[in-house]
């Protein structure tokens, strides 16, 4: 039986979609250490291109206790789009101690219940490696990048062969040295912002363009 | 039976155990692991010799996730000493890990790090024993 010619056409660009991949929906994991700022900056990239925010956040550890989806987020640059889904994933650590989150006013039933859940949510963030084609790396531009969590996380993406680039954030704190990230990881793509301000976010959107597309 | 013939045997210092490579590369990634959370989840500090993979890693976090009991056990802290290894024609020079020191999150109190060395104070309870 012969095909019309619209439905063999498209019969055939499927086809040559799937062998190219371009059918495969992009998801970009926000991974990162607890209060790093992944969540702020899902917000700004929502915000900014839906006009939508994703998620809360707040000061205390480990706001983000389950991972968020936000799919079909489209970034242009300069005629180029990249289409995605936002996966805001929880912050990784290697421990959680409940009494951190007593001194933020959280009541001792409060603090065990938000420990319990961050370690489910952090076993639901690694569990996601194995499902995301690109990561932003948020990292605290405040704090000592090399920690243990940065490192695995480096190390697996890596490993997996899936593109990432390294978000140092919060460059609008006096105290924030996104050179030194720069200097500990020269190989990789750093790219300073502000997720609070939208500082530089620009920049990070043509990175994603032309890193993930 | 002599005290340091026992596993079992109660102490009130801490325990190191240090783990060449070849007794860990006889093991499966899911043996290492399981086998590192026991001995840090009773307290003991585990150096091994050489690292674990990136996946290893992600396993060991994911299971010391698994293990957490939030009154007695609140996690792990990991820390490694990089060596330069050079390559065979001495062309290239790259990182590789020398050791590693895995322990209970509530007894490494304080580690200083550098590329080079690395120092610990440990946390005995009422005694804080420095370990360096």
């Amino acid at each position: 039986m012969n095909m019309p010619r619209f439905f063999r056409s498209k019969f055939f660009k499927d086809i040559l979609n799937k062998l190219l991949g371009k059918n495969k929906v992009l998801k970009i994991g926000f991974y990162g250490h607890p209060n790093s700022g992944k969540t702020t900056l899902a917000n700004r990239m929502t915000t900014d291109w839906i006009g939508k925010p994703i998620g809360t956040v707040s000061q205390v550890p480990h706001e983000t206790r389950r991972v968020y989806r936000q799919e079909h987020v489209t970034v242009k640059d300069d005629g180029v789009e990249l289409n995605f889904d936002i996966i805001d994933t929880p912050g990784i650590a290697t421990k959680i101690d409940y009494t951190n989150f007593l001194e933020y006013g959280l009541s001792e039933e409060e603090a065990k219940e938000r420990a319990k859940e961050a370690t489910k949510g952090i076993i639901e963030a690694i569990k996601w490696l194995d499902d995301v084609t690109g990561v932003l790396l948020v990292i605290d531009a405040t704090e000592d990048p090399l920690t243990q969590a940065n490192i695995t996380i480096m190390g697996n993406l890596e490993a997996r062969n899936i593109p990432f680039i390294i978000v140092a954030n919060k460059i609008d704190l006096e105290d924030a040295t996104p050179e030194k990230i720069n200097s500990v990881f020269p190989q990789h793509t750093v790219v300073p912002i502000s997720a609070l301000n939208g500082d530089n976010t620009n920049l990070l959107y043509r990175k994603m363009v032309d890193k993930f597309k | 039976m002599s005290e340091t013939n026992s596993s079992d045997t109660e102490t009130t210092g801490l325990k190191m155990d240090f783990l060449s490579s070849s007794a860990l590369n006889s093991q499966t990634s899911m043996e290492k692991v399981s086998m590192i959370v026991d001995r840090v989840k009773r307290g003991d500090l585990v150096v091994i010799e050489g690292g674990l993979t990136p996946e290893e890693e992600a396993e060991l976090i994911e299971t010391t996730m698994r293990e957490i009991d939030i009154e007695n056990f609140m996690g792990i802290d990991i820390y490694t000493l990089e060596k330069d290894k050079t390559s065979f024609f001495g062309l290239s020079r790259k990182k590789t890990i020398g050791i590693t020191i895995i322990g209970p999150a509530n007894v490494m109190k304080e580690v200083k790090k550098k590329s080079n060395f690395l120092s610990m104070i440990a946390n005995l309870g009422d005694t804080d024993a420095p370990v360096h």
